[in-house]
C-alpha cells in the first residue's frame, strides 16, 4: 500500500504545489502536519541519506498539495545531515523539489529565536507564512504578541494555531490556499557592505572555479560555516577558504567576530522589527523552575532518573512478554492448521511453515517492544522529560563519544536492540547516533539470556553452586557494555572523521502529553518497521531456511531406517527415529556442512561441528540455536533452554573423533568461550537489517564483521587461556 | 572581571562578551542566543557536575563544559 502511495504522490507531484513546514525542534510542525494530512502521509528517506522524508497530502476544497515535514533546525548551518537537507530543499539542490510555499511554525514563547531561521531563509525568496503556534503556552507565560503587527513588520500572513488541540488549523488551510495564488515574502536583512561584497566575490569566485552557480543565500552559508558540508560543487578548498579569510577579515573590521555575526546581525534586524509586537506581563512565570528543582536535584533527581528508567525497562522486558508470546503462540497455531493442509508436499509444508510464517513470526515479534518503546519515549519527549534525563547522565557518556540521549536507546537495547536502535532517532548529533547505533548489538538483549541459562544451569549451577551462576550472568550482561564503551571511544577517536558537534540542550517547558500524538508515534513506528526491516528480515529467514533444508537427499532418511529395521537389537520409538532424520538431515543440508566445513575455524575455541552449527545457524536469530541443539542431539526441535534431556546429553557429550577423542566436549572454558561469543556476536538478522535501514548497509556490514570477529577471537583467547589450567 | 562561562558557580550571572571558536559551532551558539552584551545566568550543574545549565533571555539551555569554555564573559 504504502509503494502505492509513493507512486501516486510522485506522479501528482509534478502538478500540485509543494508546502513546507520549517521551523525549530519541538515547535509543533509534526503535530500540525498530522493535524493538515490526517494519515495521509508516507515516510520515506531523503535520496543518499538516512534523513527522514515525511510527505504528505493536503487537501483544499479541490485543490491537492504536497505537505512536507522539514527536520526541525535552528538556523541553516548545515553541520548535521539533518540540516543539510534543509538547505538542500531550500535551495533546490540535488534534484530536490524547491518548495512553492513555506510555512514557519514558530514557538511562541520564544519568537525571536524562532524567527532567526525565517529571517535566514528570507534570503531564499521563497513565498511564505507563519504559523504562530503553541498560543495556549505562551499565554500560560504571560506572553502576549500582537498577531497584526506581527504580520504588518514581517509582510507575511500570520495565523494563531494551538496545533496540540487544531485550534487555527482550518484558518491556516485559508492562509495556506491564499497564498499561493497571492504570494508574500519575508523582509531581506540588510547586511553590511562588506559582506554583501563578500559574497559577490564567492559568487564570480565559485563560477570561475568551475563549480554550480550558487546564489546569495548559498554564498551565505559558505561565508559563515567554515566546515559546512554545503559545498557548492568545488574540489579547490584552498582557493575557496581564501575567499572566506579575506570576507572574515571584513566581518572583524566592523568589530563583530565572524563565527557570532550572522546571529548577531540577524538579531539585530529582528529587534527592529518585533518591536512592541511581544509584551509579557510581568516577570516571565517560569512553571518549570519548582519542577527542575526536584527533577534535576542531584540526589532527587538522579534517584527519580533511575526509578523512571526502570519502570522504561521493566514494562519492555515483562509486558512484551506476553504479547510476544501471543504471537508465538499465533505463529503456532497458524502452522499447525496449515502444515497438515500441505502434507503431499513437504518442502513447499516447510517452506510455508518453517520459512514464510515463521519468519512472519519472527517480525511481527518485534512489534510489541518497539510499540512500548515508542510510547515511553513519546511520553518523555512530550512531556519534557527526555532533554532533563539527557542533562543528568550526559557525564557518564560523553567521554566515549556518546551523549546523554544514548541512554534510552543502550538500556532497551537490553531487552531488544531493534527497538534499542530505532531509538536512537531522538539523537540530533549524527555521530553520536551512529556510535549509539552500532553499539545497541552490545547489550545483552533478552535473546541471549535461554543460551545463558542453558549454559550456566547445565554447567555452572551444578558444580559451583547458585551464588556463582547468579554472578556469570550478571557478568554475562555486563560484556558488552564493559566493551562497547571503549570501543566507541576508539570509533570516536581514530576512526570516525565526522566532527562532534557541541551537545547543546534546549529545556523545554513542561507540558502535558496528548494521547493522539503518542498513539501516532508508536503508529508511525511500527508501521515503518513491518514495511521497511520486515521484508529484509523476512528475506534473510527464508533464505536461511533453504540452506538448512536443502538438499535434502531421500537417501538420508532411507539409510537410517533400513539401518534400524536391519538391527532388530536397538529398538526405538517411532518419535525418536524422526529426531535421528531430522538430525541426519540437519547435517547434510548445506548449512550443516559449511558448519562441518568451517570447523576447523572454530577449533581454536574448542567447537566441535555440532556447535559450530548451531552457532551458524543461530546468525540470523540467535534465540534459534536451542532448537538446533534440540534437533542436532536427537531431541527434535521442541526443547527449551530448561530441557533436562538436553542438559544431560550436553553433559556427557564426548569428542568422538580427533587428538581429545573420548574427553568431554564442553569443559568449562568451551561453556564460557560459547557464552562470551553470543554476548559478542552479531547473530541477529533483524538487527543487521535494522542498522542498514537506520544508517546503511555499509555499516550494516562493518558492524556485523567486527562483533563476529571480536566474538571468535574472545572465545579463542578464554579457550586458550583456560586450557593452560 | 573577564572569565570563561564554565568557570561561573551556580547562580552567577554575567555578560556574555565574545565566544571564541571555529565559525560553526560559534554560530550555532549564537543561533541559540549565546551572543554579545547578552546577560546569562548558570541555575545549575548535572549530578556529576558536567553538562551546566544556564539561563539565558528567560531560556534554559543546557551545555557541557568543553563549550561553556569557549564562552568568554565579564562579570560585573
Ligand atoms: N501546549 C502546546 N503544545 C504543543 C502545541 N503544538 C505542539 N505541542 C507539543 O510540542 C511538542 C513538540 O511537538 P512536535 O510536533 O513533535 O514538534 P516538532 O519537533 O516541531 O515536530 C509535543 O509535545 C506537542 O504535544 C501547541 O500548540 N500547544
Ligand atoms: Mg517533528
Amino acid at each position: 500500500m504504502a509503494t502505492m502511495d509513493s507512486r501516486k504522490s510522485q506522479k501528482s507531484s509534478e502538478q500540485c504545489p509543494l508546502v513546507a513546514l520549517v521551523g525549530n525542534p519541538n515547535t509543533g510542525k509534526s503535530t500540525l502536519f498530522n493535524r493538515l494530512t490526517g494519515l495521509r502521509q508516507h515516510i520515506a528517506n531523503y535520496p543518499g541519506v538516512t534523513v527522514e522524508k515525511k510527505s504528505g497530502l493536503l487537501r483544499l476544497g479541490n485543490q491537492d498539495l504536497d505537505l512536507l515535514d522539514l527536520p526541525g533546525c535552528y538556523n541553516l548551518t548545515a553541520v548535521s545531515r539533518d540540516e543539510r537537507v534543509v538547505m538542500d530543499v531550500l535551495g533546490g539542490r540535488h534534484g530536490l523539489r524547491r518548495p512553492d510555499l513555506l510555512v514557519f511554525v514558530v514557538d511562541a514563547s520564544n519568537l525571536k529565536r524562532n524567527l532567526l531561521l525565517a529571517s535566514q531563509c528570507a534570503e531564499l525568496g521563497i513565498p511564505a507564512i507563519m504559523a504562530l503556534n503553541q498560543c495556549d503556552a505562551a499565554k500560560r507565560n504571560g506572553i502576549q504578541i500582537d498577531t497584526a503587527l506581527l504580520a504588518k513588520q514581517f509582510g507575511i500572513p500570520v495565523v494563531e494555531t494551538v496545533a496540540t488541540r487544531g485550534r487555527g488549523v482550518d484558518d491556516l488551510k485559508s492562509a495556506i490556499s491564499n497564498a499561493l495564488s497571492n504570494p508574500s515574502f519575508l523582509p531581506r536583512i540588510h547586511w553590511p557592505e562588506c559582506i554583501a561584497k563578500g559574497c559577490q566575490v564567492l559568487q564570480t569566485g565559485v563560477k570561475d572555479l568551475g563549480g554550480d552557480g550558487v546564489t546569495q543565500a548559498e554564498a551565505l552559508r559558505v561565508l559563515f560555516d567554515s566546515d559546512s558540508v554545503f559545498t557548492c560543487g568545488i574540489s579547490d578548498k584552498i582557493c575557496l577558504k581564501k575567499m572566506v579569510d579575506a570576507a572574515h577579515q571584513d566581518i572583524r573590521g566592523l568589530g563583530l567576530s565572524p563565527g557570532s555575526a550572522e546571529a548577531v546581525l540577524h538579531y539585530r534586524h529582528l529587534e527592529s522589527l518585533l518591536k512592541g509586537v511581544v509584551t509579557s506581563t510581568g516577570p516571565i512565570a517560569r512553571s518549570h523552575e519548582s519542577i527542575d528543582a526536584i527533577l534535576l536535584h542531584r540526589v532527587w533527581g538522579t534517584l527519580i532518573f533511575f526509578v523512571v528508567m526502570y519502570v522504561v525497562f521493566q514494562s519492555l522486558y515483562s509486558w512484551a512478554g506476553p504479547l510476544m508470546d501471543l504471537i508465538d503462540t499465533l505463529t503456532g497455531m497458524a502452522q499447525g492448521f496449515i502444515s497438515p493442509l500441505l502434507e503431499n508436499m513437504p518442502v513447499l509444508q516447510s517452506l510455508i511453515c518453517g520459512g514464510i510464517i515463521s519468519g512472519v513470526g519472527g517480525v511481527l515479534v518485534f512489534l510489541p517492544q518497539i510499540l512500548i518503546l515508542f510510547f515511553f519515549i513519546s511520553l518523555l519527549e512530550d512531556t519534557g522529560y527526555m532533554a532533563r534525563a539527557a542533562f543528568l547522565v550526559d557525564k557518564l557518556f560523553s567521554w566515549c563519544g556518546l551523549n546523554g540521549r544514548s541512554f534510552v536507546p543502550l538500556l532497551s537495547s537490553y531487552a531488544c536492540a531493534i527497538p534499542g536502535v530505532m531509538a536512537a532517532r531522538t539523537l540530533s548529533d549524527p555521530k553520536a547516533r551512529l556510535t549509539t547505533i552500532l553499539m545497541a548489538p552490545f547489550m545483552s538483549c533478552s535473546a541471549r539470556l535461554p543460551v545463558y541459562i542453558l549454559l550456566i544451569g547445565t554447567f555452572i549451577e551444578p558444580r559451583y553452586g547458585a551464588f556463582a551462576a547468579g554472578w556469570a550472568l550478571f557478568a554475562m550482561h555486563f560484556i558488552g557494555l564493559a566493551l562497547a564503551l571503549p570501543l566507541a571511544w576508539l570509533l570516536n577517536t581514530f576512526f570516525l572523521k565526522i566532527k562532534p558537534q557541541p551537545f547543546i540542550l534546549e529545556m523545554p517547558d513542561y507540558r502535558v502529553p496528548t494521547l493522539r500524538n503518542i498513539f501516532h508515534r508508536m503508529w508511525e513506528r511500527g508501521r515503518e518497521f513491518v514495511l521497511r526491516a520486515g521484508t529484509v528480515i523476512l528475506a534473510f529467514s527464508i533464505i536461511i531456511w533453504c540452506l538448512l533444508y536443502f538438499p535434502r537427499n531421500p537417501s538420508v532418511a532411507e539409510k537410517i531406517r533400513t539401518d534400524f529395521a536391519s538391527n532388530p537389537t536397538t529398538s526405538i520409538s517411532k518419535d525418536a527415529l524422526e529426531h535421528r532424520i531430522e538430525s541426519a538431515y540437519i547435517e547434510q543440508s548445506y548449512l550443516g556442512r559449511f558448519g562441518k566445513a568451517v570447523q576447523p575455524v572454530f577449533e581454536p575455541a574448542g567447537f566441535d561441528w555440532k556447535i559450530t552449527v548451531g552457532v551458524l545457524s543461530s546468525f540470523p536469530a540467535r534465540e534459534v540455536i536451542i532448537a538446533t541443539m534440540g534437533i542436532i542431539y536427537n531431541l527434535g526441535a521442541d526443547v527449551d533452554e530448561g530441557s533436562e534431556d538436553l542438559r544431560t546429553i550436553l553433559q556427557s557429550e564426548k569428542w568422538t573423533s580427533g587428538p581429545r577423542m573420548g574427553q568431554p566436549v564442553y569443559t568449562l572454558p568451551v561453556v564460557i568461550g560459547i557464552m562470551v561469543f553470543f554476548a559478542l556476536c552479531m547473530q541477529c538478522g533483524a538487527t543487521v537489517a535494522i542498522i542498514a535501514r537506520e544508517l546503511d548497509w555499509r555499516w550494516a556490514t562493518f558492524s556485523f564483521f567486527s562483533m563476529t570477529t571480536l566474538a571468535w577471537i574472545s572465545a579463542v583467547v578464554i579457550y586458550q587461556i583456560g586450557k593452560l589450567f | 572581571m573577564s572569565a570563561t562561562l564554565d568557570s561561573l558557580n551556580v547562580g552567577d550571572s554575567a555578560e556574555i562578551v565574545d565566544i571564541s571558536s571555529d565559525c560553526t559551532r560559534a554560530g550555532r551558539m549564537a543561533t541559540l542566543g549565546f551572543i554579545p552584551g547578552r546577560r546569562v545566568t548558570v541555575t545549575r550543574l548535572a549530578p556529576l557536575g558536567d553538562p551546566i545549565s544556564v539561563d539565558i533571555g528567560g531560556q534554559e539551555i543546557s551545555l557541557r563544559r568543553a563549550e561553556a569554555r569557549l564562552i568568554q564573559v565579564k562579570q560585573a
